[in-house]
């Protein structure tokens, strides 16, 4: 690959030798003529050159020294704005963050990919399904990885996979109580119940055998019972010997405020698991509610007990993590804005890798491809009778042979990612954009977006150009070389 | 203006949807109101006067379209050629380098008064006074005030937003035995209190960026502390740190600050982009609503009627049968006035919004023909008989708007006591700081984060006004 696109820049710079060589020969007449000769040629190149890229360079430079509307020369005070407002130092530190992780993951990945191309039957099917993600838009990309991990395990899938693994260990109850999302065990109490132990509730009072006890439960899902089949809740007759009762929602629509006493329009809570507890914190029984919630204890003996209504009923398992939210995976407990902004690692910096990866590793996988396969069969050959193991091989032989096209994609991801756009502006929700920012989507937002600061985004602007110059530099060199 | 722009370019890639299937009825609809509104308006008929004119504006597609029927009855009765272009969200930008480049519209519709003001200020604009007179009286006060300087009319509004509304599922409320929605604070909160006992999260919250958080805690602040702080407030006459504000935070703190009240807690808010926190409440067919009510603008309409058309405006769907929570059968949508507190009742009527206003670039009679006719009734008529549209302007009929809640949300813009702009849409370029600041109190809305955040936002403002 390398090799194929040498030739070409090779003969463009053999050209103004020739050019200097025919001047040196023939005197400055004849030599401007062929000047102008040539300028003709170049000059509608030269024309789309100047408009395209060296006016807008120098208008930005200028307008960086403007002020928001570009009519005020204002000195570096734009400059100073970047490197002291917090917002910009977000940028820089998630381009720092991609552009140390980023490359080098591709092109190890892509490493892995194209080595494994090359051994497996259907090799070509594999290229395919791994290079497809490169045809499609950033956009449509971004917007499916924001589907993918998004926080509700019905819609994302990775919160989904984990939820189902999950459910084996740590099966969800009946009533799913989420207290992630701020609900509470204990707020479910309405009528006779305080919380238990360990997330469960327990009867205020306690009872023996004979009684009725009567469990008032609000806040319960109107959807969820409906699920378990609720019907309307019955008070039990007493029952001789044993501890009967109900529970019900303590919530009746056509009376809102009215608590406490079992109404016409208010349901059983079925399939409760209960327990009931004798005054040493033993277990004397348990029992599972009838969909009209109600419930009883044979036989249960002497004593006084409480009925529990076990923590299980409400477990609510796995419910997702925020994969594209700002929680930083570095502590930044008791640093100041400016600290935190410069040393916190948020996790939707970490998922937008995972999905740009998705994106360009099968492009890294297809270069480095045609780097494995133009190598000189001939040393491999060599270092095999010599009695090489594979991995020396591998890392000895092949690796030197194939630096010039990991370099090339290394650098080529590096210059992508300092660019880095519309992944973040499609994938990351609204409220982790300004921690997802970085420096060429905050010159986009802060010029074009609401009243428009000119001269703040062609600051970064600039700023941008002189970070991508080493790279590009280099590049260009190699190439040349 | 970021956070008008965006509303309202969200609220109008909604509309779009709506708007479509409206449309195909436009040309029925534009022959009954054409002749109806004419009848009612006679002062705006300069007649003939020939050639053209130049006019931008943020409204695409769609709503182009509507605009294009709305300015109909001009183009005809003038002969004036309407040049017009659509620029969203570019308007800004576009508007700034054309008065560089020496070739601005001659009209051209803001979404801010806060540009109008600079332009005045430029000297870009051109003073309305004398060519609006009297039709200035078809505004409140307190909309005129937005684009005054000097004592100088600068514009004439077109469109309005009303964001003084809280949207709620009919069923839901139902569900919950609340029969009439709440008209105090306090009310709110021992109404949201009844909805989470019956086993429904009472709101979902919209974050997004941060735009309707500080939605909600302008109309928050204009409840709690009135319309004179809220502007004063706005030019930094008051310090973020005046206890009003800490007020404002606490108030809002009884909702925000409750992960119990909010769909999917912290987290799940923070996940909630706009509009997905609006299909929370009304579900596309097939799903369920989360949660029983929302807060933004009236722009939610849009979302709403996208996501199923069977939803329909009032506590009772088409004909008469009981509101559904499942939008596949027969879904409703309401909204209730934003309630102040019982103590502040003296500001219930006042309304924060937002609008789209005209302003002249070039005096040519023309131009000048179009922006009376804007600052009359007869095209605000046309849209919001169009639906979609809600007009700023106390001329255009009730009975233009196509049903009770429409007709209800526009009574609220038109009658408000006092009127405020979206305060982060005045504030300038530390817009973002705003939002970002709602953010980080939806994460933390402690006393002594609130005392952080507002420290901030002070050191902000002072840095932007200079005070």
């Amino acid at each position: 690959m390398a090799r194929r696109t040498g030739s070409p820049l090779t003969f463009l710079s053999a050209r103004p030798r020739r050019t200097r060589a025919v001047d040196g020969g023939n005197g400055l007449g004849r030599g401007w003529r062929i000047h102008l000769g040539s300028f003709a040629f170049l000059a509608p190149g030269l024309v789309w050159l100047l408009t395209i890229a060296v006016y807008p360079l120098v208008a930005t430079i200028r307008n960086s020294f403007y002020d928001s509307t570009s009519t005020n020369y204002v000195g570096i005070t734009n400059y100073r704005a970047v490197f002291s407002t917090a917002s910009i130092l977000v940028t820089f530190r998630n381009n720092v963050i991609w552009v140390l992780v980023f490359p080098f993951l591709v092109t190890f990945v892509g490493l892995g990919y194209a080595v494994l191309a090359e051994r497996i039957r259907w090799s070509t099917a594999f290229k395919t399904v791994v290079f497809m993600p490169i045809v499609f838009s950033a956009t449509a990309s971004g917007l499916v990885w924001r589907t993918i991990f998004d926080l509700d395990p019905h819609v994302g899938i990775v919160n989904a996979t984990i939820q189902t693994a999950s459910s084996w260990v740590d099966p969800p109850g009946l009533y799913p109580i989420d207290t992630s999302a701020g609900q509470s065990v204990a707020a479910l109490a309405s009528t006779g119940v305080v919380a238990g132990p360990s997330d469960s509730l327990q009867t205020a009072s306690t009872v023996q055998a004979g009684d009725v006890a009567e469990l008032g439960l609000t806040g319960m899902r109107p959807a969820a019972l409906q699920l378990a089949g609720a019907e309307k809740a019955v008070v039990p007759d007493p029952f001789l010997g044993s501890v009967s009762g109900l529970v019900w929602r303590d919530f009746s629509p056509s009376n809102p405020s009215a608590k406490g006493q079992v109404l016409a329009d208010e349901d059983g809570i079925p399939g409760l698991r209960l327990s009931l507890i004798r005054s040493d914190g033993s277990i004397a029984g348990s029992t599972t509610t009838d969909k009209h919630g109600g419930f009883r204890f044979d036989r249960v003996g002497g004593g006084r007990f409480r009925v529990q209504i076990d923590a299980r009923n409400f477990g609510s398992g796995f419910t997702g993590i925020f994969w594209l939210g700002t929680r930083s995976l570095t502590p930044t407990n008791g640093l100041n804005q400016t600290a935190q902004a410069i040393l916190s690692v948020p996790l939707v910096d970490l998922s937008m890798i995972v999905a740009y990866l998705w994106i360009w590793a099968g492009f890294a996988m297809v270069v480095i491809g045609a780097g494995l396969a133009a190598l000189d069969r001939e040393v491999l050959e060599a270092a095999r009778i010599d009695g090489a193991s594979e991995w020396q091989m591998f890392r000895r032989v092949t690796m030197p042979m194939l630096s010039p096209v990991l370099v090339v994609v290394l650098m080529t991801m590096l210059i992508s990612v300092l660019k880095i756009f519309d992944i973040i502006l499609n994938m990351a929700p609204g409220s982790s954009q300004e921690d997802a920012n970085t420096l060429a989507l905050g010159m986009y937002n802060y010029g074009f977006t609401g009243l428009g600061d000119w001269g703040l985004a062609s600051a970064i602007a600039v700023i941008l150009l002189i970070l991508v110059i080493p790279a590009m530099a280099f590049n260009l060199r190699r190439i040349r070389g | 203006m970021a956070s008008a722009s965006y509303e309202m370019e969200e609220a109008r890639r909604m509309k779009q949807v709506r708007l479509a299937s409206v449309l195909a009825a436009a040309t029925a609809a534009l022959l009954g109101i054409g002749a109806c509104s004419s009848s009612t308006n006679a002062t705006s008929s300069p007649g003939a006067i020939g050639g053209s004119v130049t006019l931008w504006g943020v409204w695409q597609g769609a709503e182009q379209q509507a605009f294009a029927a709305a300015l109909q009855p001009f183009e005809s009765e003038t002969g004036i050629t309407v040049d017009y272009t659509g620029k969203g969200n570019a308007i800004h930008t576009a508007l700034q380098s054309a008065i560089q480049g020496g070739s601005p519209p001659d009209v051209s519709l803001l979404p801010d008064p806060g540009t109008v003001l600079t332009l005045a200020k430029q000297g870009t604009i051109k003073d309305l006074t004398g060519i609006v007179g009297n039709l200035s009286s078809n505004y409140g006060p307190a909309w005129n005030q937005l684009i005054t300087s000097n004592g100088k009319l600068y514009g004439v509004w077109f469109r309005g937003a009303n964001k003084n509304t809280i949207w709620y599922n009919p069923a839901e409320f139902a569900a919950a035995g609340i029969t009439s929605p709440p008209t105090t604070w306090e009310q709110l909160i021992q109404d949201a209190g009844t909805i989470k006992a019956a086993g429904i999260p009472p709101f979902s919250l919209c974050t997004d960026i941060g735009w309707p958080v500080a939605d909600f805690w302008q109309n928050t602040y204009l409840k709690t502390a009135g319309a004179a702080k809220y502007n004063a407030l706005s030019t930094h006459d008051i310090k973020w740190t005046d206890p009003t504000v800490t007020t404002a935070f606490t108030t809002l703190r009884q909702v925000i600050g409750q992960p119990s009240l909010l769909y999917g807690g912290i987290q799940g808010s923070l996940s909630n982009d706009w509009p997905v926190c609006v299909d929370r409440v009304f579900p596309k067919p097939g799903a369920q609503p989360q949660a029983a009510m929302v807060f933004e603008g009236d722009y939610v309409v849009g979302e709403v009627k996208g996501n199923s058309v069977n939803y329909a405006p009032g506590t009772t769907a088409s004909g008469g049968a009981a509101c559904t929570a499942d939008p596949s059968k027969t879904p409703c949508y309401n909204f209730f006035d934003f309630p102040a507190p019982a103590a502040n009742s003296a500001n219930s009527g006042a309304v924060q919004g937002a609008g789209d206003v005209a302003v002249l670039l070039k005096n040519t009679p023309q131009a000048e023909a179009l922006i009376k006719y804007l600052a009359g009734p007869q095209g605000g008529a046309i849209w919001a008989h169009l639906g979609g549209f809600t007009s700023p302007n106390n001329k255009v009929p009730v009975t233009a708007y196509p049903d009770p809640v429409t007709q209800g949300d526009a009574k609220a813009l038109v009658n408000a006591t006092a009127f405020v702009y979206s305060l982060d849409d005045l504030v300038g370029t530390w817009e973002p700081d705003i939002f970002k600041a709602m953010l980080d109190f939806v994460r933390d809305p402690s006393d002594s984060s609130i005392a952080s955040i507002e420290a901030t936002l002070d050191q902000k403002a002072t840095l932007a006004t200079g005070h």
